[in-house]
């Protein structure tokens, strides 16, 4: 009798020690969640499913998400902008890069399952890394969310050769756990996340810029704008954005309303000259040039080159 | 004379690094990028800069070393952001790669289609996870 408990007992010891800490708080925590504004149950149908290759999971899912998001990629040609021979697989920061290569807003998403329901809910697929085996042999894997059903707490995924995998949560959670519960979304530019917040949302667009989809970097910024019209970044951004495309109006618009709300904002005052200054309206340039300078702080030296251009010019 | 050769050799070294990750800055020189407006810090930035760019190039020549030809490997180290070029130097050989190796031993095996069954894990295709 003594034995068989304490049989058990070690078993049940040594089986923790293979699995690690197994639990899924954040399955438990959507059971009592009833008050939630989720939707029992929803599904993205109309995500496309590419089969994976050998290896391709990354490049498959990946293409999935991009032409929900109206990018028409395949999976072939993104194979050329993520996959890692030496690795046989895909990296995070890559299906993020990749993303904003062929002209969508990468987004990651915070590690909660309730965001990841609330994407999908709102008609955004979800892309997740999975780890499928264990935190000592790992198997990672890049899979799909297009829906689930929070009665019979499932979700269903496009992965691997599955168009339709139905895995139950607490699976789920525990193999995406292993992953550090990493998700990201893929949307066209102009789209706020259901769940974004300013600086991630605001970083995501700057992103883009930086990837010279000025275009977009422009629509990100004007949506989120709309939510934080104080953002300074995204303000001085949808200037710089639209500058870019040689669209100086616009540009001017930006820079002045960034002025106003940001009176200490050497940054905004300097770029308002500047865009004036191509303008040829080197008075009025002039005038907030030297206030770019006087503000001081880390832009000064970007700040008196552009009033010794302004005054070059003048004379 | 030596401490004087190398401190011009660093300062020559400096400057070419920052004239050749100049590009990926604002292409507009009296206009602040929105990525500086992000940033704010300018002393932490130019040091940030020069690792940065040290940064790109190792995790450039990673990639060169896991099959990636040198053309593509530019293309993708200049596509990611400084916070994501940070988080793959050095680990670009350690760090998480969905693919799906399915190289497996047969102990491990058995474990995985146990774990799978309980619903611990999601190896095999043809597995139905427990609750």
């Amino acid at each position: 009798m003594m034995f068989q408990i304490s049989a058990r007992v070690i078993a049940g010891v040594c089986f923790s020690i293979l699995l690690g800490a197994c639990a899924t708080p954040q399955t438990q925590a959507l059971r009592h969640l009833h008050s939630a504004p989720l939707p029992l149950q929803a599904e993205l149908a109309e995500v496309p499913f590419y089969p994976q290759e050998i290896h391709q999971c990354g490049p498959a899912s990946l293409a999935m998400l991009l032409n929900a998001g109206g990018d028409q990629v395949t999976p072939q040609q993104l194979t050329a902008q993520v996959y890692v021979p030496g690795r046989a697989g895909s990296l995070q920061v890559e299906m993020l890069s990749a993303t904003r290569r062929n002209g969508l807003l990468a987004y990651p998403l915070a590690p909660q399952l309730a965001d990841v329901l609330a994407e999908v809910a709102a008609g955004s697929p979800v892309l997740v890394l999975q780890n499928l085996a264990l935190s000592w042999y790992p198997l990672w894997h890049f899979a799909v969310v297009v829906g689930y059903d929070l009665e019979r707490e499932e979700l269903i995924l496009r992965s691997g050769l599955e168009r339709r995998q139905v895995l139950p949560f607490t699976t789920f959670e525990y193999t995406w756990a292993r992953a550090e519960h990493w998700a990201m979304l893929a949307l066209p530019p102009g789209t706020l996340p259901h769940t974004a917040t300013e600086a991630g949302y605001v970083a995501s667009a700057v992103a883009l810029e930086q990837a010279g989809h000025m275009q977009g970097a422009l629509a990100a910024y004007e949506s989120g704008l709309q939510r934080w019209p104080l953002n300074l970044t995204a303000r001085i951004g949808s200037g710089n954005a639209a500058y870019a495309q040689g669209d100086m109006r616009r540009a001017e618009i930006a820079y002045r309303q960034a002025t106003q709300d940001h009176p200490d904002s050497a940054s905004a005052f300097n770029n308002l000259a500047q865009v004036l200054a191509d303008q040829k309206q080197f008075a009025a340039a002039l005038v907030y040039a030297k206030r770019a300078v006087d503000l001081g702080g880390p832009q000064q030296a970007v700040a008196r080159d552009t009033l010794r251009q302004i005054e070059l010019n003048m004379h | 004379m030596n401490l004087r050769f190398m401190r011009i050799t660093s300062r020559v070294l400096i400057a070419g690094m920052l004239s050749l990750s100049l590009p990926m800055q604002s292409a507009y020189a009296a206009m602040v990028g929105t990525d500086q407006v992000a940033s704010s810090a300018q002393s932490q930035s130019e040091r940030a800069r020069i690792s940065s760019f040290l940064e790109r190039a190792d995790v450039r020549q990673a990639m060169e070393n896991q099959g990636i030809d040198a053309a593509a490997a530019q293309a993708r180290v200049a596509a990611l952001t400084d916070e994501e070029v940070q988080t793959v130097a050095g680990k670009l050989d350690t760090m998480p790669a969905g693919g799906d190796i399915l190289g497996i031993l047969f102990t491990i095996f058995i474990v995985l289609l146990v774990t799978d069954i309980l619903g611990f894990t999601k190896v095999f295709p043809f597995t139905r996870s427990a609750r």
